[in-house]
């Protein structure tokens, strides 16, 4: 759950960035940024944390296992949140932009009391989305030993071998997890941003 | 450190192991592909199901919701695990290709449901209304009715969702299926250099799913345009 929330506003950050250099940026950003993006979005999230924890070794970059979960998924979420961001600055009026370059807003002005106001009520739903889809993919962490739930489930079922009962209640845990941040994530958005959805 | 991967490169690229990362290239999108073809066609079931109305399909429809509301809250790795020992507690001798098989399938069936069942609520009320009034039955109205007009509305999602799955079908490495990820692992453990490895690991998903991302944001496109009729 820390990995996801910690990955989660990293994540958030980079596509900020991300965002804004696609839609704003030059030829170079703009390039830059979507090789980035298409290249995390079209490889698996484990194959780049492999790469992290054991590739970089060779060339004298040692991370623990928690430091490349947490980067791999920060990296992944990046690209993600980039596309996510992008979508909603494009569906910012053209005209409010200018206006707020008439204000003399320079360009972090502008998204961050402009654009945002806008946006952050149809970026909510896809971006709780998002967030339940992270802390499903956390359970990746346990492959490189780290023990978080499915982790933990690994090692207890090594010390116990009651696989079955362990791997289910484990997929409950998960479910009731998810439930109860999706329902969190869904009245927050009603009370803040008055978003129209259904808690289920 | 650059000239001993140099080094290494024509080893690495050796007949032997080009087919092996090939064969294990072809068996993850065997693995998508089946399992979100076997997966889309239990998940359209589950929709059918899911748009009915009555009292007597109640139950049905029950366990339909929470089959779906289940298997979307839950992580694809859990599930494999779930299953792979399921399987040995029933003493079923089969392949792990099998097990991560079913395993897609279960994830896939429960995430397309959602899928057809926004495609099938996006056609107008009146079209089931009027489907209603004609006296068509439930598998009339979707033959003839209201797929003609929700498969433009479920094919984009279902064929980015197939992409996303070609890339957790990486997780299935993990109970020894011999995909892509599996290989650089053996490979790796080989002792041929984890940057080479991983490093083309990754080059390979990339190629798979780069071009089948590109034909889906080109097919939503002409779709989006056909609906508006905007050509």
């Amino acid at each position: 759950m820390q990995i996801a929330f910690l990955a989660f506003c990293g994540g958030m950050a980079i596509g900020l960035f991300g965002a804004m250099g696609k839609t704003f940026g030059g030829k170079f950003t703009k390039g830059a940024v979507s090789a980035y993006v298409s290249f995390f979005t079209n490889t698996p999230q484990l194959v780049q944390i492999y790469f992290l924890f054991f590739a970089l070794p060779e060339i004298g970059i040692l991370l623990s296992s928690y430091e490349a979960v947490l980067l791999g998924m920060t990296l992944n979420a990046g690209a993600y949140l980039t596309e996510i961001q992008r979508a909603g600055f494009v569906s910012v009026h053209r005209s409010e932009l200018e206006a707020a370059e008439t204000m003399g807003m320079s360009l972090f002005q502008s998204v961050w009391y402009v654009i945002m106001p806008h946006v952050v009520k149809v970026l909510f739903p896809p971006l709780s989305n998002l967030y339940i889809i992270m802390t499903l993919g956390t359970s990746m962490a346990a492959i490189f030993g780290l023990e978080e739930l499915t982790g933990r489930a690994f090692n207890v079922n090594a010390v116990t071998f009651r696989s079955i009962e362990i791997f289910s209640l484990t997929a409950g845990l998960y479910f009731l997890v998810t439930v109860v941040a999706s329902l969190i994530l869904t009245l927050l958005g009603r009370w803040l941003f008055r978003v129209k959805a259904k808690v289920f | 450190m650059l000239t001993s991967l140099l080094e290494e490169l024509p080893r690495f690229l050796g007949y032997y192991n080009v087919v092996f990362l090939l064969k294990a290239a072809g068996i993850t999108l065997a693995l998508s592909a089946v399992g979100c073809s076997l997966g889309l066609a239990i998940g359209f079931f589950i929709a059918m199901v899911r748009v009915t109305r009555g009292n007597l399909l109640f139950p049905v429809r029950a366990v339909c919701v929470s089959y779906v509301e289940f298997f979307r809250r839950i992580p694809f790795l859990v599930t494999l695990m779930v299953v792979f020992f399921v399987f040995q507690a029933l003493g079923w001798n089969v392949t792990v290709f099998t097990v991560a098989l079913t395993s897609v399938c279960l994830i896939a069936a429960s995430y397309t449901a959602e899928i057809v069942r926004s495609g099938l609520e996006s056609v107008n009320v009146k079209q089931w209304e009027a489907a209603e009034t004609m006296n068509l039955n439930l598998i009339q109205t979707l033959r003839w009715v209201i797929l003609p007009q929700a498969w433009k509305v479920i094919l984009p999602p279902a064929f980015s969702f197939f992409i996303l799955f070609i890339k957790d079908t990486a997780l299935a490495s993990q109970i020894g299926v011999v995909e892509l990820t599996y290989a650089g692992k053996i490979l790796n453990n080989k002792g041929f250099s984890a940057m080479l490895v991983f490093g083309s690991v990754l080059l390979l998903y990339f190629i798979i799913s780069y071009p089948l991302a590109r034909f889906g944001a080109w097919m939503e496109k002409r779709l989006v345009l056909s609906k508006t009729g905007k050509r």
